[in-house]
């Protein structure tokens, strides 16, 4: 491109003066959050406000850990979430593995159909699930069902999300691997298991990943079907309102503790992430 | 179900195999888990709620009511002006996260040092919870402690005290939280666009002397166009179905105004127990949501060919 070298330079300057704004604005309310999480309640009721904590306090978080978001919450969470991505991985690896291999009547409308109700939010079902809930007994929190439950609901909302992205890593794997295979004696069940799927990784990978985020971080159903300790994290949280009206070291804290999980788990693998969120919004 | 004709593609699956078992059913046997989970929890839960929007709980009896309920709703100005509050948040979500996350893309595409980093950084937001989202923003703007408020205070004192007691600071507050969150997802989606426009095109633009906004506007953005078109989409339903954030920040107050047609839905459904109403409120919000869906749909059927 015929661009002088100070025309170059001005670009430079002010694409990452552009760029390091919006990611300032990004990091800056998680770091106040984490600075508040060092106050003490004092400090957090001092006017006018400071950014960083006057001294270093773990005060918040102290309550956090001997309250129920430690005993139960993150429990129930990372419970509900790796069961629910375990099976949405495993449902959604048969259903794409047909939809990618095999054609019949019928089958390319299946497919949108089921694309389509990836469109379906969560919201709109909710006053049915909370009535089938509680026919079926599970609104109480005593026991396993209500988890049991809620993964099941879960299952059902990430399924056609999976189920699209696994199929575009399916499509890119050559079919002759598998012909190969079956001539050499596997059954299709092993040609699934043994080539498919391991060259497949890293899209059950991701799609593991970004199920595993969502339901961590998924609200609405976890409010509107789970009570007392089978609450996750993010219904939890509110429980420091109830009690600490004003204290927001402890809010805070809290915070932090809900989000680390899902923060390290995108740092380690953000690529998969990347690839997954585009393959799934825009292609096909 | 007899009737399928299964025919692996370019007939290179053979149904029948060396231990003799036919497999010919085996692609209905993968298929059917997952689609026994859909009709259970996605669709019978649908028609369940076009079920109970025509009904009414009285003493714990179900009376048939028609469409008393959908009625009622529409005569109940509360719902309106929700449905005004949705399209206000609506508009203003779409419009900043698609705007604001083509020009960062934009920039990104520039490959100039540490774009990947700032990616990262930018979608930071994306991976956090709304409702801790909500909750650190809802403390920025804490009106008695609240930093960001504090800073407006001093240096911006036009925007106002206050501004989460008032209705149109409350509802700006809540839109740039969901701002925030989504320009990860209109950024990365915008930037896998980019990616796919021809350098050749841009470059043999520039040399016939097209300047910058000439290039965007005249080259790079209809190539791009079916992919701003789907951003559109996925943001309006995103923001009409966004109950977390104005949750956690607002609890749709001060007095109805960031109360959002599907906060509406949770207001009556589910805290109000009112579960006829609101399965009235899920079957319009289902429309209004399907007729976006079909519109993806067809956007993406298209690419395809």
């Amino acid at each position: 491109m015929v661009t002088s070298k100070t025309t170059r330079r001005f670009d430079q300057i002010s694409t990452h003066f552009v760029l390091g704004l919006f990611a300032l604005l990004a990091l800056f309310p998680i770091a106040y959050t984490l600075m508040t999480s060092f106050k003490s309640q004092d400090e957090v009721l001092t006017r006018p406000p400071t950014f960083f904590p006057p001294t270093w306090r773990f005060d918040g978080y102290e309550t956090v850990f001997n309250s129920d978001m430690t005993r139960y919450y993150l429990w129930n969470s990372l419970f509900n979430s790796t069961t629910a991505s375990l099976v949405v991985v495993t449902l959604a690896s048969l259903a794409s593995y047909t939809f990618s291999r095999y054609r019949f009547r019928g089958s390319r409308t299946l497919e949108l159909a089921i694309l389509a109700l990836m469109m379906i939010p969560g919201l709109t079902n909710l006053v049915p699930l909370y009535r089938i809930a509680s026919d079926l007994g599970v609104l109480r929190p005593q026991g396993i069902n209500a988890h049991l439950f809620i993964s099941a609901v879960y299952t059902a909302g990430g399924l056609p999300f999976a189920i699209w992205i696994i199929k575009s890593f399916f499509d890119n794997i050559p079919i002759e691997l598998e012909e190969a295979a079956l001539i050499d004696g596997c059954t299709p069940i092993q040609a699934l298991i043994r080539v498919v799927m391991p060259l497949a990784a890293p899209g059950l990978m991701a799609a593991f990943l970004l199920m595993f985020v969502d339901t961590w971080n998924e609200f609405l159903a976890a409010l509107v079907l789970l009570n007392g300790t089978a609450r996750t994290v993010t219904v939890g949280l509110y429980d420091f309102q109830s009690s600490f009206e004003i204290a927001y070291h402890v809010w805070t804290a809290a915070c932090i503790v809900i989000m680390l999980p899902v923060l390290l788990l995108f740092a380690l693998l953000r690529k998969r992430f990347f690839e997954a969120m585009l393959q799934g919004a825009l292609k096909g | 179900m007899t009737n399928l004709s299964w025919r692996a593609k370019a007939d290179a699956l053979p149904h029948t195999f060396s231990s003799g078992r036919n497999y010919r059913w085996l692609p209905l046997w993968f298929l059917l888990p997952s689609i026994v989970v859909l009709l259970a929890l996605q669709v019978y839960p649908t028609l369940y709620s076009v079920y109970l929007s025509t009904t009414r709980v009285r003493r714990g009896e179900f009376l048939h009511v028609g469409l008393a309920n959908f009625e009622r709703l529409l005569q109940t100005p509360s719902f309106w002006e929700s449905l005004r509050v949705s399209l206000t948040y609506s508009l203003a979500y779409i419009t900043l996260t698609v705007s604001i996350g083509l020009m960062l893309a934009l920039l990104l595409n520039r490959r100039f040092k540490f774009t990947g980093v700032y990616l990262v950084i930018i979608f930071i937001p994306w991976v956090i919870s709304e409702v801790v989202a909500g909750t650190m923003w809802r403390w920025l703007f804490q009106p008695t402690y609240g930093l960001a408020q504090a800073w407006i205070n001093t240096y911006l004192p036009f925007l106002g005290e206050q501004l989460y007691t008032t209705s149109s600071g409350a509802l700006a507050i809540v839109i740039a939280a969901a701002v925030w969150r989504g320009l990860a997802f209109t950024t990365l989606l915008s930037l896998g666009a980019l990616q796919t426009v021809p350098q050749e095109i841009i470059e043999s633009a520039s040399l016939d002397g097209a300047n910058r906004f000439q290039r965007f506007f005249g080259v790079i953005l209809p190539q791009i166009r079916s992919t701003v078109l789907v951003m559109v989409l996925l943001t309006s339903i995103q923001s009409i179905n966004s109950v977390g954030l104005i949750f956690s920040i607002t609890r749709g107050g001060p007095g109805g105004a960031t109360r959002t047609a599907a906060y509406y839905l949770l207001q009556i459904g589910w805290e109000q127990g009112d579960f006829g109403t609101g399965a009235a409120v899920s079957v319009i919000l289902f429309l209004i949501n399907m007729s976006l869906t079909i519109l993806y749909l067809s956007i993406i059927g298209r690419r395809r060919d």
